[in-house]
């Protein structure tokens, strides 16, 4: 108990004597909505963690840099060997905080780490499950990664495997992360803040902010007004009833798309007339600019417009009540029960006006004669409503969700959302199982109109849900600063790319 | 007083063992963690993997003797959130839950006191209708609206004023001002109310007779008196701030453990829940144990 006296007695100490963080000269404070319950590099896709570490203290061994694709980052080149291996050269001359020489035994290692079984990394469970990966290092430059089943796309999938030093423990979670990036780990006192200062050994440029403190407030008003005070430089997260200063709130498409998952296996939601009444049925132009923000756009697939193969030539279904009605009774003369219940399952604070917005949804479906019942759950009961294995006597049900794709490939979406094995799909059919098995090993210009074929077949023809908007996002930035948020900050928040203003 | 001591250990801890029993089963009928703590496409495997590093494949009975057989000897278990001791965890928090109680409870009952007892000489007066009034719209007002409205009015407009955090003494003032507001109304209006009664005894009517000075009546003869009441709302009050003030923490990134333990059962991070309510439970006895002997202290003739 000695030692927890100890604690009491130094975190009391702590409390009282540590320092302010407002926003001065080169340093830079970032307020997120939420604190990190880990700043381990293997964790960096939850968006939190990824804000603060991901190429500010660890770098990834491939980049995605939006609007121009793939880029090198720790690798500098790659090429396909076939039969599922690519080699990846590094890049000379790069150490880690620690003094450390960067070379292709740490890449290794870090692939292995992000699999292991001691630990469940994040980036390892999301991206790389159901695969194999072998590592054969060719020499301190040179590596080989080997996927089973291949991976057509594994540079793409190289975008999200931060690296960590080879003697870096395979057993637990780390509380100091070193990396390579331009920024070191300095000091996280849990509760305050998480601060980072400038790696002098870094090899790319000098970055202009020497130094940055991240500061956690869950309440959105006091995020925006410590940008106002100058408490804080930059706020992502802003709600929309926040977001009131044209100077400082910047509005960018935030990667998450909003859509009605539909149980297409129960009875009525198995009638393809029956789910196009539904799509319908939504005035989906009447959200925006009322109770969603404006900007917002209108949805026909499941990934924002920024992915490849995104299909622009699909049109959001009108806002017909009449149509949706005269589907509703063809398909009740063919003997459908289209008066059965049907559970709408909505997930509170899963965006800014949810409810409202399911609220919303509810009445227009009930309009047309559907006998729509909402149900909103908090995140842990409407994941198990969501995901696989599903209840047998779930009854018809659709599902809101929130689905967040800044990748830029639908590969990490189509999969899970729309497969017969997908863990959250709700459809089952071999035709599409078949489309997203050849657009996922397809490469180039044919993979990007696999992927168009394939939102157009789950658009038009199968009608596999109903698929509402593309999120905007509102991040607060100080006028001292020249940043513009997008699509990525929604995961990544990158230092070295902040100016400060004229 | 040992007697006593003991037999109200005895009770607190039969008290709190079976908290602990009945918290442990409820939190475990909130559902799996596991889903909370993966991304939503993660495989099966990575999920199967996940509980049994976190023991949660066992069955429920299995579980609990263990949890038990651990807190034996003071071991919380890790927190599945932060990975480290849950203790450790929310010590860290208890520490700021506990700063700000203490400033918030003395600063409100000093206040509380001194105006209570003013306003109760003379009733119906202007300084009466003016606490009367004041203390009840500060008993009424929702603690997030206040804090808000402090936030937009205040900090934005006083430079030195924070919107929030911590690290100064600057910082504690928004916070300790919202939070001292509700509790400062409903002690003024009990001290009010006991001093009303009080100052109608016989024994303070005879002493103003007698000429001694209104200061004195009221500060000497009455107050000591008119307090036992008192003391049972400012140990209320205190509980209530001790067991976390979850508004306040949260809109003003208080690391208290009031949001530490929303935050917690949240997160399904059962360990952390259980810490964080043994820590307040033990606080809590303490507490009402001082208010037990200070009883003894104000009015002899309570003998333990």
């Amino acid at each position: 108990m000695t030692h927890k006296f100890t604690t009491l007695a130094a975190a009391l100490l702590a409390s009282t004597c540590a320092t302010a963080a407002f926003a001065q000269d080169s340093n830079v404070t970032v307020v997120l909505a939420e604190e990190l319950d880990l700043v381990d590099p293997c964790m960096t896709s939850r968006s939190n963690i990824g804000r603060v570490l991901q190429q500010n203290v660890s770098e990834t061994v491939t980049e995605l840099v939006p609007g121009t694709g793939i880029q090198p980052r720790l690798a500098t080149a790659w090429e396909d060997r076939g039969d599922g291996t690519w080699r990846f050269t590094l890049r000379e001359g790069v150490t880690f905080h620690d003094g450390s020489t960067f070379d292709a035994e740490d890449v290794a290692h870090s692939i292995a780490r992000i699999k292991t079984d001691a630990i469940v990394c994040e980036i390892g469970a999301k991206f790389f499950g159901g695969m194999e990966l072998t590592t054969e290092v060719v020499d301190a430059t040179t590596i080989d990664i080997t996927t089973d089943p291949a991976q057509p796309i594994l540079p793409l999938l190289m975008s999200t495997v931060t690296v960590v030093p080879s003697e870096t423990t395979m057993d637990a979670f780390l509380d100091t992360p070193i990396g390579t990036g331009p920024y070191t780990f300095d000091e996280y006192n849990v509760g305050q803040n998480i601060t980072l200062s400038a790696y002098d050994g870094y090899w790319g440029e000098t970055p202009a902010v020497t130094s940055a403190t991240y500061v956690f407030r869950s309440d959105s008003a006091v995020r925006a007004a410590m940008v106002e005070t100058g408490e804080a430089d930059i706020a992502p997260s802003i709600a929309l009833q926040d977001a009131v200063s044209e100077d400082m709130d910047f509005s960018y498409p935030n990667s998450e798309t909003v859509y009605l998952r539909i149980d297409n296996g129960t009875a009525p939601l198995d009638d393809v007339r029956v789910r196009k009444a539904m799509n319908h049925a939504i005035d989906r132009e009447a959200f925006v600019g009322t109770i969603l923000a404006d900007g917002t756009l209108l949805a026909t697939g499941m990934t924002p417009p920024s992915t490849i193969g995104y299909n622009a030539e699909l049109e959001p279904y009108s806002y017909d009540p009449d149509m949706a009605r005269q589907l509703l009774e063809e398909a009740a003369a063919d003997g459908v029960d289209t008066e059965a219940e049907i559970t709408l399952v909505g997930r509170l604070n899963n965006f800014g006006n949810v409810l409202e917005t399911m609220e919303a949804v509810t009445q227009m479906l009930q309009d047309v004669g559907l006998n729509v019942n909402l149900e909103m759950y908090e995140v842990a009961e409407w994941e198990g409503l969501y995901s696989k294995p599903f209840a047998e006597d779930r009854g018809p049900m659709m599902v809101q969700a929130m689905h967040d794709n800044a990748s830029g490939d639908p590969v990490f979406s189509m999969f899970f959302k729309y497969a017969s094995d997908g863990l959250q799909s709700g459809v089952t059919d071999p035709k599409l199982d078949q489309m997203i098995a050849d657009a996922t090993a397809a490469t180039d210009d044919e993979r990007e109109q696999l992927w168009s074929d394939a939102f157009a077949y789950i658009h038009e023809e199968i009608v596999a849900d109903v698929l509402l908007f593309h999120m905007v996002g509102f991040t607060r930035v100080n006028e001292r600063l020249d940043f513009a948020p997008s699509i990525k900050t929604n995961s990544e928040l990158q230092l070295s790319q902040i100016k400060f203003a004229e | 007083m040992r007697a006593f001591l003991g037999k109200r250990a005895l009770a607190s801890l039969i008290s709190l063992l079976g908290l602990i029993i009945l918290v442990f089963f409820l939190s475990r009928l909130t559902g799996d963690p596991t889903s909370l703590y993966l991304p939503l496409d993660a495989s099966l495997e990575a999920r199967e993997n996940f509980r049994e590093i976190n023991g949660l494949n066992d069955p429920l009975l299995v579980q609990f003797g263990r949890y038990m057989a651990d807190l034996a000897v003071l071991d919380f278990g890790d927190s599945i959130r932060r990975s480290e001791p849950a203790l450790d965890v929310v010590l860290r928090a208890f520490v700021w839950t506990l700063q700000l109680a203490a400033i918030t409870m003395t600063l409100v009952t000093v206040a509380a006191i001194v105006i209570g007892s003013l306003a109760a000489f003379h009733v119906g007066g202007l300084f009466d209708r003016i606490a009367t009034f004041f203390s009840l719209i500060g008993a009424s007002a929702p603690d997030f609206w206040i804090a808000i409205v402090a936030i937009v009015t205040i900090s934005l407009n006083v430079a030195f004023i924070p919107t929030s955090g911590t690290g100064t003494v600057w910082h504690w003032i928004l916070p300790v001002g919202v939070l001292f507001i509700r509790p400062f109304g409903l002690i003024l209006q009990v001290v009010r109310s006991s001093m009303i009664t009080t100052l109608g005894a016989a024994y303070v009517k005879t002493a103003r007779a007698k000429g001694v000075k209104n200061k004195s009546v009221i500060f000497v003869h009455a107050l000591r008196n008119a307090l036992l009441p008192v003391i049972t709302v400012i140990g209320d009050q205190a509980a209530a701030l001790l067991n976390g003030a979850v508004v306040v923490e949260t809109i003003f990134g208080f690391p208290g453990v009031g949001k530490l333990m929303i935050d917690s059962i949240l997160q399904r991070d059962f360990t952390v829940v259980l810490a964080a309510i043994f820590v307040t439970a033990i606080a809590i006895f303490v507490m009402n144990l001082i208010i037990d002997i200070l009883y003894a202290v104000l009015d002899p003739r309570i003998r333990y």
